[in-house]
């Protein structure tokens, strides 16, 4: 670790992995009320439960994404952070407010938890994914303040790299785009309309920012290759995404009131925006094939190499799969989506926050480069584990979403929603006993802090040579 | 040295090439970019360097079998199955996807690989390399 500051990362890092364990706790909750409605009724309904799992996706991604900005924003400009001590404030501000929000879906009922915290001075809850307490949004714009503050004035006084401006670029456009969680019209297209703004633009804009300056941050230390290959790169991953990305969003805006237009617009674009993942691909590979060193952290190179293949598959293919407009009237909101989505966020986002910790961590905790070998061959495990599953359980979606669509809006005598649950229950069974051996690679990959942490780690970097 | 001095030139732009319409085949003009494929393959074969000849070779049995795959295992399954049964659909929509973008990421590597100047083999249905490819780096 060159810099001192660095080290607040971890505080985060550490957040975002127990987050991210009570994510998939939760999951696997969600999966086994699909085919046994009743499980833990009345004390964690399905609703509860599904908010639960996926506003902890947001929130240890978020962890995860600041941390990722607190260890990689020093190194790139050169200086210690403009303030530790306010990085170490608002991780105790965003974890405190994440707990109780969680507990308040837990514990109170939600309109009970929408009085308690005055939902009705600025409604702002009751919409997917953007369920938290109007109070707790503005807890999260006032630490996404406070860390833009931190980071910008760190990367405006320090070495301006492509790397960290296009990270600068992504944080705050989260940032900005997060106030439309504030615009709730009582007109409910327009509320559609701008929820995606959040929601969308999000995933498939500012964040693939996030991701391509992690990614080229870990690829230029793991591999070597010169800084101006991998910033090129970078600029066409980057212009690609947002040209292909923000009119994108308009493979949202099919049928929910918006103008037929959208039909094409959204059609058009969005089958485009497989293009920047399949780019990241061929950059991830083209520059550890061209690397000069063999860095001795072979788990953080799988992760990065992961991150670009299952991004271009969960995001990239998966989302083609159901964008255009006459295949999504009939997949619209089915178990294809769910597909896509577990895979798209685990193959981007989950990956390149696990990707940056498997580079960091080892020099946070006093390595100088890398874990042990036991410890690296422990996390390539849980890697290989949590990736098949994932790849099982969108396979097992998949399948559960096309029989869905044949039989509840295709066939000739469409079936009611819920006669079709039952039918597509062998999927259901299938993904959940996927989500298991997830689970036992997130066991692994938590172990793999722990098991060989006093072995002699890998030795330090040898040059690359040609072998038979 | 930089990396980028030790690449061998000769061969690379075919490799590149090669490996693109493999790519523009599965992904943009099926069909078309096959049949350029198969002309650039014809044209090169004897004469070109190895890295060009390995990537072409690849490329084209890779796209033959991406047909197979692809096209013919999917007609058999409709034809078993049945055009109007749901579950014939359940499997050609799932084994569609998921062949096909296993089919593209191979290709993404065989391009990484052509763009860095070495040979690689497609896993399982690729042609062993011919002799005098550069060697990858371990």
């Amino acid at each position: 670790m060159q810099y001192q500051s660095q080290a607040v990362a971890k505080l985060y890092f550490t957040a975002a992995i127990g987050l991210f364990a009570g994510q998939i706790l939760f999951g696997l909750i969600l999966g086994l009320q699909y085919v046994v409605g009743d499980f833990l009724f009345p004390a964690i309904p399905f609703n509860v439960a599904r908010m639960v799992h996926t506003n902890l996706l947001i929130v240890w991604i978020l962890f995860g994404f600041m941390g990722a900005a607190y260890y990689l924003v020093p190194e790139e400009a050169e200086r210690e952070l403009h303030s530790p001590g306010l990085a170490v404030l608002m991780f105790w501000v965003f974890l405190v407010a994440g707990a109780l929000t969680i507990l308040g879906y837990l514990l109170v009922p939600y309109s009970g938890l929408a009085q308690m915290t005055g939902n009705d001075l600025l409604p702002t809850m009751g919409r997917e994914f953007l369920e938290q307490p109007t109070i707790t949004k503005i807890g999260i714009v006032i630490v996404a303040l406070a860390f833009l503050y931190n980071i910008g004035m760190t990367i405006l006084s320090g070495r301006k790299t492509v790397v960290n401006l296009v990270l600068l670029i992504g944080l705050t456009g989260l940032a900005v785009l997060f106030l439309f969680a504030f615009y709730n019209p009582d007109n409910l297209v327009k509320d559609k309309f701008y929820w995606w703004w959040v929601v969308h633009l999000w995933v498939e804009g500012v964040w693939e920012l996030i991701l391509g300056s992690i990614l080229a941050f870990v690829l230029i230390k793991t591999t070597g290759v010169d800084r101006e290959v991998i910033e090129k790169w970078l600029y066409v991953i980057i212009a690609m995404t947002l040209i292909t990305g923000i009119i994108g969003t308009g493979h949202h805006y099919y049928w929910i009131g918006t103008p037929e237009y959208w039909q094409w617009w959204g059609s058009v674009f969005s089958a485009l925006e497989p293009i920047p993942f399949f780019m990241m691909t061929v950059f991830a590979f083209n520059m550890v094939n061209r690397r000069r060193r063999n860095h001795p952290n072979k788990a953080a190179v799988l992760w990065a190499l992961g991150t670009a293949v299952m991004a271009f598959l969960g995001a990239g293919v998966w989302g083609f799969l159901h964008t255009l407009a006459p295949v999504n009237y009939y997949t619209h909101g089915s178990q294809i989506t769910a597909a896509h989505g577990h895979m798209a966020f685990y193959g981007a986002y989950a990956m390149i926050v696990l990707t940056i910790i498997s580079y960091a961590m080892p020099m946070m905790r006093g390595r100088k480069a890398a874990n042990s070998n036991r410890s690296q061959v422990l996390e390539m495990w849980s890697f290989w584990l949590m990736t098949v599953s994932m790849v099982f359980i969108t396979l097992f979606l998949t399948g559960a979403g096309i029989l869905q669509v044949y039989l509840q809006r295709y066939s000739d005598n469409p079936l009611p929603f819920m006669v079709v649950q039952e039918k597509i229950a062998l999927f259901y069974w299938l993904r959940e006993v996927t989500g298991l051996v997830f689970l036992i690679g997130l066991v692994l990959y938590i172990a793999s802090f722990f098991v060989g942490s006093k072995d002699p780690e890998v030795a330090v970097e040898q040059a690359a040579s040609p072998t038979a | 040295m930089p990396r980028s001095a030790e690449l061998p030139e000769a061969g690379l732009s075919l490799a590149v090439m090669a490996e693109a319409l493999y790519l523009s085949n599965l992904l943009l003009a099926p069909g078309l970019a096959f049949l350029a494929l198969l002309w650039l393959w014809w044209r090169h074969r004897g004469q070109a360097p190895a890295l060009a000849r390995a990537h072409l070779a690849q490329a084209v049995s890779g796209s033959l079998w991406a047909g197979v795959l692809l096209v013919v295992l999917n007609a058999v399954i409709v034809l078993l199955g049945g055009y109007d049964g749901p579950w014939t659909w359940v499997v050609v929509i799932t084994y569609f996807t998921f062949c096909h973008s296993a089919l593209v990421v191979f290709g993404a590597y065989g391009l990484a690989k052509a763009m860095a100047g070495q040979c690689w083999r497609y896993p399982l249905l690729g042609r062993p390399l011919p002799n005098g490819c550069p060697e990858a780096l371990s």
